[in-house]
């Protein structure tokens, strides 16, 4: 029953309840309690995180079509041992930290995703070099962490890979480089110019180091792109 | 910008907002339950950098700490505020 003069308003009432000590309640109710809602919302939350790890989430916003249709050309997407790498991925980090992190700042995509920043096929294009600056850079940064989750040179076996790769990755072994220096473009199209693009990526993280690496690491997308069309 | 707001974000649903908090909940003295949360913080950026400060990075490692200081604080006003021991 409410006191009549009572004159706190009622968030102020909310507040002073929230913290008054409880008469009916023992440590053990509210303790176990308190450790069931945990798992309750600690279930939820990771929950919710694996749910949005997910290429239907992933794809479910309008301004990820484009994406989504480069994607399913690709090696990643439909190759000849059925592994398939999906959105998450590539650029959701596995370990925690990194994941929450990564999280937190793809909730600007619900944004953009309202206000239309690539929802046509012309503002996708006007912007495919800073999107795709952005995740070079986190690539680059993070010494390719996501790639790194499924290739590993450690269990690369070099002879069983063509020659040319085969030699490229012992390069890269040797003058410490990472997967992103030369595979840029593996699961989107590339933009115009992307090699110097990417090399004011590489120059802006680690000014005045090995240049010609990335200079060196030059490819050929198109023609590794042909190659793995033929071969499946 | 986005950068760092994402790196506070991470921290406070990993080691130092989590254990930080808790850590601050066990005490009713502000400074100590800042150093416990700085500890967290400090312990949370080793941990991920392979215990390499030069790794680690000077930004995240320093938000790991502020995030890991002000948890513990936080908890240990909650405690002050609702507990009577």
């Amino acid at each position: 029953m409410a006191d009549p003069n009572d004159t706190r308003g009622a968030l102020r009432r909310i507040w002073d309840w929230f913290w008054t000590p409880s008469s009916v309640l023992s440590v053990g109710f509210v303790l176990i309690a308190g450790f069931m809602a945990g798992i309750l919302f600690w279930g939820g939350f990771n929950w919710s995180v694996a749910a949005s790890n997910s290429e239907e989430f992933c794809v479910s916003c309008h301004s990820m079509e484009t994406n989504l249709g480069e994607y399913r050309e690709t090696v990643h997407y439909n190759n000849h041992s059925g592994v398939r790498a999906v959105c998450s991925d590539c650029h959701v980090p596995k370990e925690w930290n990194h994941k929450m992190k990564a999280k937190a700042i793809a909730v600007k995509d619900i944004f953009y995703e309202i206000t239309g920043s690539i929802d046509t096929a012309e503002k996708y294009e006007a912007r495919r070099t800073k999107m795709a600056m952005a995740v070079w850079k986190k690539m680059k940064a993070s010494d390719s962490r996501e790639c790194r989750n499924c290739h590993a040179f450690e269990y690369m076996d070099f002879t069983m890979q063509e020659v040319r790769a085969g030699s490229e990755h012992q390069r890269a072994i040797d003058q410490g480089m990472t997967c992103i220096d030369c595979h840029q473009g593996i699961a989107h199209k590339l933009p115009p110019n992307y090699l110097e693009e990417y090399e004011k990526v590489a120059r802006a993280l680690a000014p005045g180091t090995r240049p010609e690496a990335h200079q060196s690491a030059r490819i050929d997308a198109q023609a590794i792109r042909s190659f793995l069309s033929d071969a499946r | 910008m986005l950068e760092f707001i994402g790196t506070i974000a991470g921290n406070i649903l990993s080691l130092p907002g989590i254990l930080g908090f808790s850590l601050g909940l066990l005490t009713r003295r502000p400074a100590l339950a800042a150093v416990f949360g700085g500890l967290v913080g400090l312990l949370e950026a080793m941990i991920f950098s392979g215990f390499s400060l030069a790794a680690a990075g000077g930004l995240e490692l320093a938000v790991s700490v502020a995030v890991g200081v002000v948890a513990g604080v936080l908890g240990c006003l909650v405690r002050r505020k609702g507990a009577m021991v």
